[in-house]
């Protein structure tokens, strides 16, 4: 699969390209890992009407990355080579979605859920005036499914917060992930993360997405009366960060048996390529 | 808290019983609605409503098709050889009417 519109790869100088890749790796990589994380919860969730509605924005994320590793498929990769035969090392998702849940803490998986909406709607944001067509192209068909994820966590924030056994598990999952939700933000790289921006294939800097997302979850979570675990004056340093980061490809352990997790089947039938059962996704 | 689902498939139908989900409140049946009952099915409106605010009248309460003898209702009751023109479109379209409820 590879899009059939007159793809611009050709009019990309080298450092451009390597540009778009980057930030088509971190789109790609962050929905599909994210994904993987929440279907772990599928015949798990409290009750199957929340089990059904996570598993929906799994798909989801799963069809937004999709679109995302199609449009690196212009730069000549297959699917073998964007997932199943992909060196672990290489991925450039945040380490919040390869982050294993806490066993049995379905608050985990709502706070998580938000936080990652919250920087999905924001980057989906700064994406859609890109210079970069084919990605310019894509963000309004992946908004239209974002709006439900983020009704999904807040309405759930809403109710677990209401009394003190919620609160406490959400107050634990806020502790536990908002470090990791920080890494979302932290450059692949900050000479192509500058390229990214001058040439305006996002339009606003990861630093300024990052100030955006503080001001808009932080007051939240503390509207719910929880703390949230950064400095009173809300700068970032790399003490507020964990030591894994995942965007420079520096992974947990946990991101290792994930790894092997998706792609034991393929492995497992010694498969060199990948079966498509639809066509393009445009 | 059990809701029902009524799903209307293009404006100006009816909204049509689908199911139902298990939900605290009615904004998280919505939300459960969409995806159990909307996402696969052309679906252009969904109702929720609380299962215990449905009233129910059953055939054990009451006998839903009368006792007694309203064949005068029908046109098909009077047969009149050679039948006026309206009887028998009347009569054409009863005979219609009880082919699709399949009383005949």
């Amino acid at each position: 699969m590879s899009s059939t519109a007159a793809a611009p790869v050709e009019d990309l100088d080298d450092d451009q390209r390597e540009a778009v890749q980057h930030l088509l790796y971190r789109l790609g990589d962050d929905e599909f890992v994210a994904a993987e994380r929440y279907t772990e919860w599928q015949v798990r969730a409290p009750t199957l009407e929340s089990d059904l509605a996570l598993s929906n924005i799994a798909q989801d994320e799963l069809g937004h990355a999709r679109l995302w590793y199609d449009l690196l498929q212009d730069f000549g990769y297959d699917e073998p080579d964007l997932l199943f035969e992909r060196d672990p090392e290489t991925f450039r998702h945040s380490t919040m979605t390869e982050l294993p849940f806490e066993e049995g803490d379905w608050s985990d998986a709502i706070v998580r859920t938000y936080l990652y909406d919250v920087a999905e709607d924001l980057r989906l944001e700064a994406l859609e005036d890109s210079s970069y067509g084919p990605i310019r192209d894509r963000v309004g068909k992946i908004q239209s499914e974002e709006d439900y994820h983020l009704e999904h966590a807040e309405s759930w924030l809403d109710r677990l917060a209401s009394d003190d056994d919620g609160q406490r598990r959400l107050q634990e999952a806020v502790d536990r992930l908002f470090p990791y939700a920080l890494t979302l933000f932290e450059p692949t790289d900050p000479d192509v993360e500058a390229r990214i921006v001058d040439n305006e294939y996002r339009t606003e800097p990861l630093d300024e997405l990052g100030e955006e997302w503080l001001s808009n979850v932080v007051p939240k979570l503390e509207s719910y009366g929880l703390d949230v675990p950064i400095s009173e004056d809300g700068t970032i340093t790399s003490a507020d960060l964990p030591p894994e980061i995942g965007r420079d490809g520096n992974h947990m352990d946990d991101w290792e048996s994930l790894y092997d997790d998706f792609t034991q089947t393929y492995r497992d039938l010694g498969r060199t390529e990948a079966t498509t059962l639809m066509e393009d996704p445009s | 808290m059990i809701w029902e689902v009524f799903r209307q498939k293009k404006t100006g139908e009816y909204h049509t019983h689908c199911g139902n989900v298990h939900a605290p409140d009615r904004e998280m049946a919505k939300l459960f609605a969409q995806i159990q009952h909307g996402r696969r099915k052309p679906t252009n409106s969904l109702w929720v409503v609380p299962q215990e605010e449905v009233g129910e009248v059953d055939a054990e309460e009451t006998s839903f098709g009368g006792t007694t003898d309203k064949s005068y209702r029908w046109s098909t009751a009077y047969n009149i050889e050679p039948p006026a023109k309206e009887v028998e479109e009347s009569a054409n379209e009863q005979a219609e009417a009880e082919r699709q409820r399949g009383d005949s």
